[in-house]
């Protein structure tokens, strides 16, 4: 067990900058998920710490140990891959056993490992067949057995569950979590998935580019995203952008000209701004009663969930979400009135994009 | 009968004809060996060639008679096996190397080695040879067809280990591996039918490649197929001698293509990992 430290971290590929100059801790014990959309550099600082790629400048840190140009089989972390990779000639006995015997441990507390891994998994049955006989989720199980057995200094994910359906997927998630918990080793976890990434982090890094957008608990980047690409990209369906201005009296929509009923906080930052981009959650929004005390729009689209219902809708010349209760039965072409709830609205920066505080 | 099914029929039928065509072309000149090496010598060359005769053992009883055929045999095993094991103790090396680091100027420069006219090396090597006093050697045999049977090894097998998971190799690594160690535990299980093809290959490439032993053997080292060279003389050619030895020459390779021609055809045509 271990913490990991990433200081001024570099990766070049020829003239293309992938990660510029970038600054994490991750503590002892502690989940950290990275998340971002595609292409954002997340698969590659985690192959960096598992000294799959080698580092352009910068340093890294597992434990005490500055690990720079330690290969990846003396890094004692254990890394399970977004296509497993068993080794299909062995069988999953073998496969979990492997880098115990690699590392000379006695046969029979391989043997213990093995078995108390096995059955931590559920995958006893399956101990004598090869990869090839065992479905998606056993093989998943099964990467993820070679790794626990292993007892590394900490584990990484990189992607593992996007293979699955999405079922399986939920009910991997939650016992990774549960194992998480119960292994209490640092682990860092890679996903497109930001569901993935609020249900199972204790902390989460959302990165763009190559850059660390923001560092903090779901929690955290949920109810205060440091900027409009973290409010974005958080929470589902997305937060909506409404770009506003202050008018002299109060807020009004940028386009169209629509009071917006703002709450005295954000209406304080918004008069000192001029203008902004206004973010409010689809859950945030409420009905109100009184065309005057709100935005009034046309109902474009209804999708009942059950449990709530979304209604699509224009605002401010472009479509946005409110998620509404399911007991109002909202009808297409009905008119609405909307408010955002007060202490729930998100203001940014019109040019840069950073939250207002 | 639907004009589907007509086609379907007639395309079944232009598929066969085609196939009889080639294999007919291909065996003809097998067939015609070893037809002519029961012949009795008379009709070997008769024209046209006769389809009925009395079958004779007298042409395999004349080259077991007049040559020292089982030592040759002896030779070209000794030959062929060993430069069949160089090619592999270098090429299984060579070809995981080009497809790990994905560097594939080495593997063309073998390709080029083994394309280049034989003669190119005979000369350099005629020199080189005599000079260590290796002329006649074994082993100076095993080092010259180890040209022919390395980018045999490295070409079969560079498909099959790129055809493995990246991340096999990955997690490999992570679980505490060597790249020697990856070759050995991971790699070559994972390419073990393309280790076998490729081992065929070059032993029936090596086998069958003339021109080396023809120079740099001696009457000692011989292998079957320069021996074979002799009944050919500048007066008269031994025809039906000739057609027994190349019958017998020609088995070898025959019999290990008939045994493993499931595994030869899978192994040729793709890599060893799948799920």
């Amino acid at each position: 067990m271990a913490s990991i430290s990433i200081r001024n971290l570099t990766k070049r590929y020829g003239n293309f900058t992938v990660i510029p100059d970038l600054n994490l801790e991750i503590a002892d014990h502690e989940f950290v998920v990275f998340v971002g959309p595609s292409g954002c550099g997340k698969s590659t600082l985690l192959r960096i710490i598992a000294g799959l790629e080698p580092i352009s400048s910068g340093d890294l840190y597992i434990g005490d140990k500055r690990v720079n140009g330690v290969q990846a089989a003396q890094r004692d972390i254990a890394m399970v891959f977004q296509d497993y990779a068993l080794y299909p000639h062995m069988k999953v006995y073998d496969n979990m056993s492997f880098a115990l015997e690699l590392r000379g441990t006695p046969k029979a507390e391989i043997d213990a490992r093995v078995k108390r891994a096995a059955a931590l998994l559920h995958i006893e049955p399956y101990l004598d067949r090869k990869p090839k006989e065992l479905s998606g989720g056993q093989r998943q199980r099964v990467a993820m057995g070679r790794a626990i057995v292993r007892n590394p200094k900490a584990f990484l994910f990189d992607e593992p569950l996007s293979n699955l359906d999405a079922k399986l997927r939920g009910q991997v998630r939650a016992e990774i979590k549960a194992l998480s918990q119960e292994l209490q080793t640092t682990m860092v976890f890679v996903t497109h998935d930001q569901i993935e990434a609020m249900t199972m982090a204790d902390r989460i890094v959302v990165l763009q580019s190559g850059t660390i957008q923001q560092y903090d608990t779901p929690e955290g980047v949920y109810e205060r995203p440091a900027n409009q690409f973290v409010a974005g990209f958080i929470g589902s369906p997305a937060m909506n952008f409404f770009p506003v201005e202050w008018s002299g009296e109060g807020a009004i929509l940028s386009q169209g000209g629509a009071a917006v009923p703002l709450d005295g906080e954000t209406a304080g930052r918004l008069r000192q701004a001029g203008s902004a981009v206004l973010g409010i959650r689809p859950e945030h929004f409420a009905v109100a009663a009184d065309a005057a005390d709100g935005m009034a729009v046309h109902i474009k689209l209804v999708e009942p969930l059950g449990s709530d219902t979304l209604i699509h809708f224009d605002l401010a010349g472009g479509p946005a979400i409110a998620r509404v209760d399911p007991a109002l039965r909202p009808k297409v072409g009905d008119r609405i009135t909307l408010r955002p709830q007060p202490g729930k609205m998100h203001l940014f920066d019109a040019a840069g994009g950073q939250v207002l505080r | 009968m639907s004009d589907a099914a007509n086609t379907d029929r007639w395309i079944r039928w232009l598929n066969t004809l085609q196939l009889v065509l080639a294999g007919l072309l291909i065996m003809a000149p097998t067939v015609w060996m070893v037809l002519s090496s029961f012949k009795p010598s008379f009709e070997v060359t008769a024209y046209p060639p006769t389809l009925i005769f009395s079958p004779t053992l007298e042409n395999y009883d004349e080259l077991t008679r007049t040559t020292p055929f089982l030592s040759y045999a002896l030779n070209s095993l000794i030959v062929t096996v060993g430069s069949t094991a160089l090619g592999l103790l270098f090429g299984i090396p060579a070809a995981f190397a080009v497809s790990w680091t994905r560097i594939s100027w080495p593997a063309i420069l073998t390709l080029a080695a083994r394309m280049a006219p034989g003669t190119l090396f005979l000369l350099p090597w005629y020199v080189m040879f005599r000079q260590i006093g290796m002329i006649g050697s074994y082993t100076a045999l095993i080092l010259s067809h180890a040209v022919i049977t390395l980018p045999i090894v490295i070409w079969v097998l560079l498909p099959s280990f790129d055809a493995i998971p990246r991340s096999v190799f990955e997690a490999a690594q992570v679980d505490g591996c060597s790249v020697t160690r990856i070759l050995w535990r991971i790699a070559m299980p994972l390419v073990a039918s393309g280790i076998a093809v490729s081992a065929i290959l070059a032993f029936v490439f090596s086998w069958n490649y003339f021109l080396f032993a023809l120079v740099l053997s001696n009457g000692d080292t011989k292998t079957l197929i320069a021996a074979a060279f002799n009944f050919i003389g500048e007066g008269s050619t031994q025809w039906g001698a000739l057609m027994a030895a190349a019958t017998l020459i020609a088995l070898p390779p025959l019999v290990l293509a008939a045994l493993v021609q499931r595994w030869l055809v899978s192994g040729l045509t793709l890599g060893a990992v799948k799920g």
